[in-house]
């Protein structure tokens, strides 16, 4: 049965986008059928690194929260047109399908302006799952804690939290931890990334993993590397041997370990 | 002149303890040999035949390579001397000497050593005495660099001043195993510095959670009617979509 994970971060800015399109691809690459929503109808991103633009996107979740189309016709096969860069072109066969916002500033603007409705969306993604009969729904979330957000933890079977080694962040996961917990999410799983190469990992991991007293998957370096690619490809098919891509495959691992 | 020779002879490490009539016996033999600047006592690979000291002047000890490539291994001045072994085994020199100034030095061939050490057979005790006293020297520093090799893996470096006091003790050219002592030295003093530098680097990172404002911002997003909503359809949204599969 099909399991639906969240990544989500208290704060912008901590490589949500891109860790969550490099952990659908490897969870795709090990032979899974995934898809992706991106519910960050406000700032939506994730399309970028799978290649997309306006024109090639066509309907969008947009679309089907103002009911104008059926969730289906909004998922776009990735596999079938993701030759287009050296990391995608490792993804040309995989079962992967990707639920994009739409990136019109019109749309954005009306939904921000009249919000949408939290249960078409609960009702959206329950769809997909069937439809599509997938293995993992990964949903890239809007940072901080709304009703998008509220909605889409109470509902995950896996939520990853990603966090820098800042003091902010570490405040704003507190609360996040706290309301999984009462929302009774199954599956905690802490994930670190931006750390500076000059801190200890091993005691990051170990400081992380007591305060929140829930496993951390991996601790990710800062990625430079990433951030001169620019939002063009999947790091981590792109950059296989790279340190970030080892630790998110470690990450990658701990979802596909999830009973 | 005799007794210059004698004290010149005493540089020689093998002979540094015989008997005044020993070395007045074997100071007879020693003859007198003058190098031009740039000249070359003898070359690396000739038959090694005698011992010599240094009256006057610097030489360079270098290892030659087929090319003609130099590499400088030691300068010698004064009072230093050289191929004390040649006299015992029959090896070829293992590096050339070359003047670096115009020098004077002292020659013991080995046959007249041979000779003298058969008119004398108390010398071979002697000799044989300094070879073993030397051996048995140079097997404690290798035992020596055992046991810190050992540290260094375990990450021990406490014996480095001990090394470094030891190591300024023993100046003596020929002293190999004073050397080796002092490139361990060295060799310590990178490694431990070199770490230092990464310990130093790997910063810890102290972060704290503020638990008044957690639990305040807690209750704030709790309290809503959407929340409350949400949290009683939580497990029902989960077993909804069981259902649905």
């Amino acid at each position: 049965m099909g399991k639906i994970v969240s990544i989500h971060s208290f704060r912008g800015g901590t490589g949500k986008s891109n860790t969550t399109a490099n952990l659908a691809s490897q969870v795709a690459l090990s032979g899974k059928r995934v898809g992706i929503v991106d519910t960050d109808i406000q700032s939506p991103g994730i399309h970028v690194l799978f290649g997309l633009d306006e024109k090639k996107m066509g309907k969008t979740l947009n679309d089907f929260l103002h009911g104008k189309c059926e969730i289906k016709d909004v998922a776009l096969s990735i596999g079938e047109f993701a030759a287009d860069s050296e990391g995608r072109a490792k993804l040309v066969g995989t079962n992967l399908w990707l639920i994009p916002s739409s990136i019109r500033g019109r749309e954005i603007s009306d939904v921000l302006r009249n919000g949408y409705d939290v249960n078409r969306l609960n009702e959206g993604l329950q769809t997909l799952l069937k439809v599509l009969d997938l293995d993992y729904l990964f949903i890239d979330t809007h940072p901080g804690l709304n009703e998008e957000t509220l909605l889409s933890i109470a509902i995950s079977d896996v939520l990853i939290l990603i966090l820098r080694p800042d003091q902010q962040d570490f405040q704003g996961t507190a609360v996040t931890v706290d309301i999984a917990r009462s929302l009774d999410v199954p599956n905690l799983i802490l994930v670190v990334n931006k750390a500076l190469t000059r801190y200890d990992f091993d005691d990051i991991r170990r400081q992380v993993h007591e305060k929140f007293n829930a496993p951390v998957a991996g601790v990710m370096p800062l990625n430079e590397d990433l951030a001169d690619m620019g939002s063009i490809d999947i790091f981590s098919l792109r950059y296989p041997d790279h340190p970030w891509s080892k630790a998110l495959r470690g990450v990658a691992e701990a979802i596909l370990a999830v009973k | 002149m005799p007794d210059e020779m004698i004290l010149s002879l005493k540089k020689a490490s093998l002979f540094r303890d015989l008997p005044e009539t020993l070395l007045a016996a074997l100071a007879e033999k020693v003859t007198t040999e003058r190098l031009e600047p740039g000249q070359a006592l003898f070359r690396k690979g000739d038959a090694g035949d005698a011992l010599y000291v240094i009256d006057s002047g610097r030489v360079k000890i270098v290892s030659e390579n087929a090319k003609g490539g130099q590499l400088v291994l030691n300068e010698c001045g004064p009072g230093d001397a050289f191929g004390d072994m040649s006299l015992i085994d029959l090896e070829p020199r293992s590096a050339s000497v070359i003047a670096i100034t115009a020098a004077e030095l002292l020659q013991l061939k080995r046959d007249d050593f041979l000779e003298v050490l058969e008119a004398e057979p108390s010398l071979a005790l002697d000799i044989m005495r300094r070879f073993s006293a030397r051996l048995r020297y140079n097997t404690t520093y290798i035992e020596k660099a055992i046991a810190w090799s050992q540290r260094i893996a375990e990450g021990d470096y406490s014996f480095a001043d001990q090394i470094k006091a030891e190591s300024e003790d023993a100046v003596s050219n020929e002293d190999k195993a004073s050397q080796l002592l002092s490139a361990f030295f060295q060799l310590v003093q990178g490694v431990k510095g070199r770490e230092d530098d990464l310990k130093q680097q790997l910063q810890k990172l102290t972060l704290e959670i503020d638990e008044v404002r957690r639990k305040q911002e807690f209750e704030e997003l709790t309290s809503t009617d959407f929340y409350a909503n949400l949290k009683a359809q939580a497990a029902k949204l989960r077993q909804q979509r069981l259902d649905n599969q």
